[in-house]
């Protein structure tokens, strides 16, 4: 009996709450709010907030067109992993004091799955046999490279810090995070985490793909790159991996920073986690956006592995002498 | 790195967009815009004048022959192949073409995009073409203005339209039509007496 | 349910793709300027896509010159369905003021039915969001044919 309804738990936390579900509504609301406020930033009107949920929708109704030098099962199946992976590390990321699942080392899990879903569309991208992937593919690498070092250096810093306090040496697990920041305080408060917090922050845009950082997309440029070949239901899905990156990415610095907030109610707790994220978005991703240009690829390695990196590394340091 | 935009960025998060909100709230076009154009056949006198300075063979004549003598002469103008440089109204004598402001012109069929207009031209009285042409002319003038006896032409004020069309097929550029003043210039010293200006003269006004 | 959704949402979506079949720059001009802040048609749902592929709205430009036709169809054949093609300006229509040259393959409807002509030259911005709104329409209906 337990066993049934244990099954029946997890499979609620995969299709509703922390899982598919809520990533589809938060995500997508999360994507019509960056593009409102973008909007708003550049003196326009802007899309209804309900865009994003209206171009899902028709691009589900549009014909699929799968080119004849695509690889098909590949091509079909790559927005899927993405997606998958991105419910899946929305699952580890704890809303304030509710998890889904935890283990003892979930950040270095979320640290692979993070990769999942670039990695699927550069599978898709490159299963579609278009030159313009080509380019988005060789460019989609380099991002992830450039934002990967900072990250986990942030991670490290963050880890440090908690394993320091709870005598561990180094805490890999988010709930054990949550649990300090619980106790302790968020750790955005310490000294030897702000440049960690400001790292994480540049890293969002970078990470999630959005705009000054945005070559490996650049439509202007390479007709979208890896979407190149895309259309209709596996677009819309990769559409919706796109958003759901900046629920997941916010959502990781407000369980990495901005702990200990939560009121101990799962329902509120998912309110005051969604309007964190959406402060987060706008702060990280449309207000970015909206004040500057499209970054060459050699500038955003070059910005990432030196400004990023060296604020993620000062916080390490600073982390290792205890502050 | 520099952001220029930052401040520029915030005040605008707060202020009011500086849209228009098209369709909710209609807009006009401004004063002496060139959009659809009306055609009003009553004015037109058929001298073609417009069909001859479209850049876009966007207007066509197309003259239909009643039983009883006359003629029916439909404009068409092609918006859809139309420039909307107001050429054609502006070389018309009688103010028969007319551009409104009215930009909306969305088709859904060719059709949708022709304006046209029609008018029964009461035929001219049975003419033979050459010296019969001549004395027909000299028929039609009455007393008000005598033939001279060089051959040279002689323009009826009474029925000249100032149509400039005599002027443009003149071999030799011997005459100055000024549409807006209204006069009709020969110079005596350039014309060679060809007769291609009573020829082409829409309303025979012409006298040799 | 589903179904109205989709239908619901194409015509709320649009994403259009601007071909140039040799225009004068002049129509492209005045496309791009129902994206700036004055006529903002992302409220409509309106979205300049980069790949033919994504698109739902075709726009050409241009008397179809001879060397733009062959890209000119292809790209409409990249197009998936339900897709609505425009036509703007005078151009495309008839090849205006190009008409009768020895480069011009034009006009557009010789080759590939035409949904919406946009006449004007080049037409206002007004206009376009109009011919636009109508081919959003256009792309509910063929969608709700398809089904």
């Amino acid at each position: 009996m337990t066993v049934v309804i244990d099954a029946l738990m997890y499979l609620g936390y995969v299709l509703i709450f922390p899982g598919f579900l809520f990533c589809f509504l938060a995500g997508m609301l999360l994507c019509g709010i960056d593009r409102k406020l973008v909007a708003k930033m550049q003196k326009r009107v802007g899309p209804p907030v309900l865009q994003p949920f209206y171009d899902f929708f028709k691009l589900c109704g549009k014909e699929t067109i799968v080119p004849d030098a695509a690889e098909g099962i590949c091509f079909m199946f790559a927005p899927l992993l993405g997606l998958a992976a991105l419910v899946v590390i929305q699952l580890f990321i704890p809303v304030f004091g509710f998890t889904a699942i935890s283990g003892m080392a979930d950040i270095v899990v979320i640290l692979y799955l993070l990769l999942i879903p670039a990695v699927s569309i550069i599978l898709g991208g490159a299963a579609s046999g278009s030159p313009y992937a080509g380019v988005g593919l060789s460019r989609e690498m380099v991002t992830i490279i450039s934002c990967e070092l900072p990250l986990v250096l942030v991670l490290l810093a963050v880890a440090k810090t908690v394993g320091d306090a709870m005598g561990t040496g180094l805490c890999f697990s988010l709930r054990g995070i949550a649990e300090y920041q619980a106790a302790n305080g968020s750790l955005i408060c310490r000294i030897s985490m702000l440049p960690a917090a400001a790292a994480m922050l540049l890293i969002i845009p970078g990470e999630t793909g959005n705009h000054p950082f945005d070559a490996a997309e650049a439509e202007t440029e390479i007709c979208e790159g890896l979407l190149a070949e895309y259309s209709g239901a596996p677009l819309a899905v990769f559409k919706l991996s796109h958003a759901v990156k900046m629920l997941t990415l916010t959502s990781l610095f407000a369980a990495l920073f901005l702990g200990g907030l939560g009121t101990g109610m799962v329902v509120l707790d998912a309110l005051l986690l969604f309007v964190i994220c959406a402060v987060l978005t706008a702060l990280t991703i449309s207000f970015v956006h909206a004040v500057t240009a499209r970054l060459k690829i050699e500038q955003i390695f070059k910005y990432y592995w030196t400004v990023v990196t060296l604020l993620a590394a000062v916080s390490l340091v600073l982390a290792w002498y205890g502050l | 790195m520099d952001f220029p935009f930052i401040k520029e960025a915030v005040s605008q998060l707060f202020g009011k967009s500086s849209c228009a909100m098209y369709p909710a709230v209609p807009s006009e076009a401004a004063e002496g815009y060139r959009g659809r154009i009306v055609y009003h056949p009553e004015r037109c006198i058929a001298c073609g004048m417009c069909e001859r300075v479209c850049s876009g063979n966007a207007i066509t004549r197309s003259v239909e022959h009643l039983e009883d003598g006359q003629d029916k002469i439909t404009l068409t103008f092609n918006l859809g192949s139309c420039t909307f440089c107001a050429s054609c109204a502006d070389f018309c004598a009688k103010q028969a073409i007319e551009f409104t402001r009215d930009y909306h012109m969305i088709a859904t069929s060719e059709e949708d995009l022709l304006v046209r207009g029609s008018f029964i031209k009461a035929a001219p009285k049975k003419k033979a073409p050459g010296p019969a042409k001549q004395a027909d002319c000299q028929a039609q003038s009455g007393a008000g203005v005598k033939p001279r006896d060089d051959g040279k032409p002689v323009s009826d004020p009474s029925r000249c339209v100032y149509c400039t069309i005599c002027a443009r097929k003149c071999p030799v550029q011997a005459l100055t039509v000024d549409r807006a003043a209204k006069t009709w210039m020969l110079d005596e010293e350039k014309c060679i007496a060809c007769g291609t200006c009573a020829q082409a003269c829409p309303k025979n006004c012409i006298i040799l | 349910m589903f179904k109205r959704l989709i239908e619901e949402s194409t015509e709320k979506s649009p994403w259009l793709f601007h071909i140039n079949a040799g225009s004068c720059n002049g129509c492209d001009i005045e496309l791009v300027s129902i994206l700036t802040p004055r006529y903002d048609a992302e409220r409509l749902g309106f979205k300049l896509a980069g790949s033919p592929r994504h698109a739902d709205i075709v726009v050409v430009t241009g008397p179809v010159t001879k060397q733009s036709l062959p890209r000119v169809l292809r790209t409409i054949a990249q197009v998936p369905e339900p897709r609505c093609i425009v036509t703007m300006g005078s151009c495309p229509q008839s090849g205006n003021v190009f008409r009768g040259s020895y480069s011009i393959a034009g006009p557009l409807s010789k080759y590939v039915p035409v949904d919406v002509d946009v006449a004007g030259c080049a037409p206002k911005p007004e206009a376009i969001i109009d011919g636009l709104a109508l081919a959003a329409k256009m792309l509910r209906e063929k969608r709700g044919q398809k089904k």
